[in-house]
């Protein structure tokens, strides 16, 4: 890793910001001007009705898509248009819609090929001690494509988590698992903040968003509408009209 | 990451039976006559070049239908540097072989490896037929007339290079792949690129360098072989049959696993010596060659390997795989 890379990290730089970016798909604007950043422990909710750009804003901050304008920086560091793997070594990890996990490899290989471009020598103490926090350490040895889909939601989070990483982005990882599941997450979530992990986090559970997002960013068309506290986005007439429907 | 295995009664039983293998495979040329030595030194080749294929296609998903060129590489360079105006000790031309396969296999699989699914496949053949077509018509080569290498007509010999070629070829993946970071980035790609990306896994890179390594292994046993049989023509060792047979045996021994691409070139090659000796022709051979990929995609694919080993994957690795095409 770089020396620009330890300089910023020790600066005041957030762990995260994004400076108005905008992504077009030919016609469609699918994120238009949107600066958004956030801080050291902060878990910042991403909100908004589906098709309103916030898995390709997701996609922006990760490098899976490059930005047509705007910057993204990690810790200070202009990562704009880095490839996805160059951007996940500065320390972001993400989840996706729909679990992307290694089907043809057990529980505990997936958590270890997590962490091999990291600290390979502390990878296995990691991956007990995030099964644990998981709580699905007896499914180690199972292959991850005979897991059911909480337990897969549970694996791919668990795959960023060993990655020892200073911002996490998910996106919808509560989405359609047990309340027990989603229990397990939510404490997970705030067990990591406070080891100073910074969480971007897309949702529709509102009670989820309620429970543990510090400050809601609501999008809508692409832009951000609003931005705020829970109580403050609830009662804003934007997020009204986004929700059910402009008049 | 310190991980020492356990002394299991599984892991003890294991070993003893690798260890009564290694035994076997050392002491079977003083247990059999010189006809059957040369098809189990054809089975040894086999196995390693089976390992080699399945780097690139059972390990990190990419079919590749041209690894007959490194075979062919192998064995042109061997051959060339074996002539009498150069003069080339036979190991001398090892080294010079599996750098130029890499070094073309790098060439190659930097720009194609981007290329997904079926498209990677037709690069691949496209190239072998490129190559193929070059090596009849260079002088250098020999033409269509091909090459002789000086003899050596000593089966032990080659018996026993093909027996720790193929040793070091399973060694070094088992190692690389099965025990190693590489083999998490390897297999991490395989299943899911995006996700690897996610990860920090650098995936253009560890394609690139598996294809590598897969196309070094080959070009060994190409260089091997040419000096074994003491004469090649492009069609002998860069024919498209050399890499259709990789395929087959690895599909039908287990693709991505361990020990199936072996399991899957010995009992092949054997197959095929035996339609040979009996039919006195290997026409039919290829019939059955696709009569196996069909049974093995329906009906095992895990290949024979799951069979032995007891692990089932589904039909999840090999749908991904060859569903790209």
């Amino acid at each position: 890793m770089s020396s620009a890379y330890h300089k910023a990290e020790s600066s005041e730089y957030p762990p995260l910001a994004i400076e108005s970016v905008s992504k077009h798909f030919g016609g469609i604007t699918a994120v238009d001007d949107v600066s958004l950043s956030a801080d050291v422990s902060e878990v910042v909710g991403v909100i908004g009705p589906n098709g309103s750009g916030k898995s390709t804003l997701f996609s922006l901050a990760a490098g899976g898509q490059k930005p047509d304008a705007g910057k993204i920086r990690l810790q200070g560091i202009d990562v704009t248009g880095w490839p996805t793997w160059k951007i996940a070594r500065t320390g972001i990890s993400r989840t996706f819609q729909i679990p992307s996990l290694f089907l043809n490899m057990s529980v505990r290989d997936n958590l270890l090929a997590a962490a091999v471009e990291g600290d390979w020598k502390r990878a296995r103490e990691r991956m007990e001690s995030t099964l644990e926090m998981l709580e699905i350490s007896h499914v180690i040895d199972n292959l991850t494509s005979e897991l059911s889909g909480g337990q897969q939601k549970l694996v791919e989070f668990g795959r960023v988590c060993v990655r020892d990483p200073k911002v996490i982005l998910l996106d919808e990882v509560t989405a359609g698992v047990h309340p027990n599941i989603r229990q397990i997450i939510l404490d997970a979530i705030q067990q990591l903040r406070k080891t100073g992990i910074t969480f971007l986090v897309i949702e529709h559970d509102m009670e989820m968003v309620k429970e543990i997002c510090d400050r809601l960013v609501v999008m809508d068309q692409g832009k951000v509408v609003a931005e705020g506290d829970f109580e403050t986005i609830a009662s804003d007439s934007n997020v009204q009209q986004a929700y059910l429907g402009r008049t | 990451m310190a991980s020492k295995p356990d002394l299991t009664p599984k892991l003890i039983v294991r070993s003893l039976l690798i260890g009564a293998m290694v035994i076997a495979l050392v002491a079977l040329p003083a247990a059999i006559d010189p006809y059957t030595l040369r098809i189990a030194t054809g089975a040894l080749m086999w196995a390693g070049l089976a390992c080699a294929w399945n780097i690139v296609g059972g390990y990190a998903g990419y079919i590749s239908f041209g690894h007959s060129a490194f075979f062919g590489i192998g064995a042109y360079t061997t051959a060339i540097l074996m002539q009498s105006d150069v003069g080339a000790s036979f190991f001398v031309t090892l080294l010079p072989a599996i750098i130029l396969s890499m070094a073309v296999a790098v060439a190659i699989g930097g720009p194609t490896m981007r290329l997904r699914g079926a498209y990677f496949a037709i690069a691949t053949w496209a190239f072998a037929e490129m190559l193929l077509q070059l090596v009849t018509v260079l002088d250098f080569t020999g033409g269509t007339s091909g090459l002789s290498l000086p003899a050596y007509l000593n089966e032990f010999f080659f018996y026993y290079t093909m027996l720790i070629a193929s040793a070091a070829s399973f060694i070094g993946v088992w190692v690389l792949i099965e025990r190693s970071r590489f083999g998490f980035r390897i297999k991490a790609l395989r299943d899911d690129e995006p996700a690897a990306e996610s990860l920090g896994i650098r995936t253009n890179l560890v394609k690139v360098q598996s294809f590598a390594l897969s196309a070094a292994i080959t070009a060994l046993f190409g260089s091997i072989y040419a000096y074994w049989t003491t004469y090649i023509d492009p069609y002998s060792v860069m024919g498209p049959e050399i890499t259709d047979q990789m395929v087959v045996m690895v599909l039908l021994g287990g693709l991505g696993t361990v020990w199936g691409p072996a399991l899957g070139g010995v009992l092949l090659w054997i197959t095929n010596r035996y339609i040979w000796s009996t039919f006195g022709d290997t026409v039919i051979y290829l019939p059955i060659l696709g009569v196996i990929i069909a049974l093995v995609v329906l009906f095992l694919p895990n290949g024979l390997i799951s069979l032995i080993m007891g692990r089932q994957r589904g039909k999840e690795l090999i749908s991904r795989i060859l569903g790209k095409l």
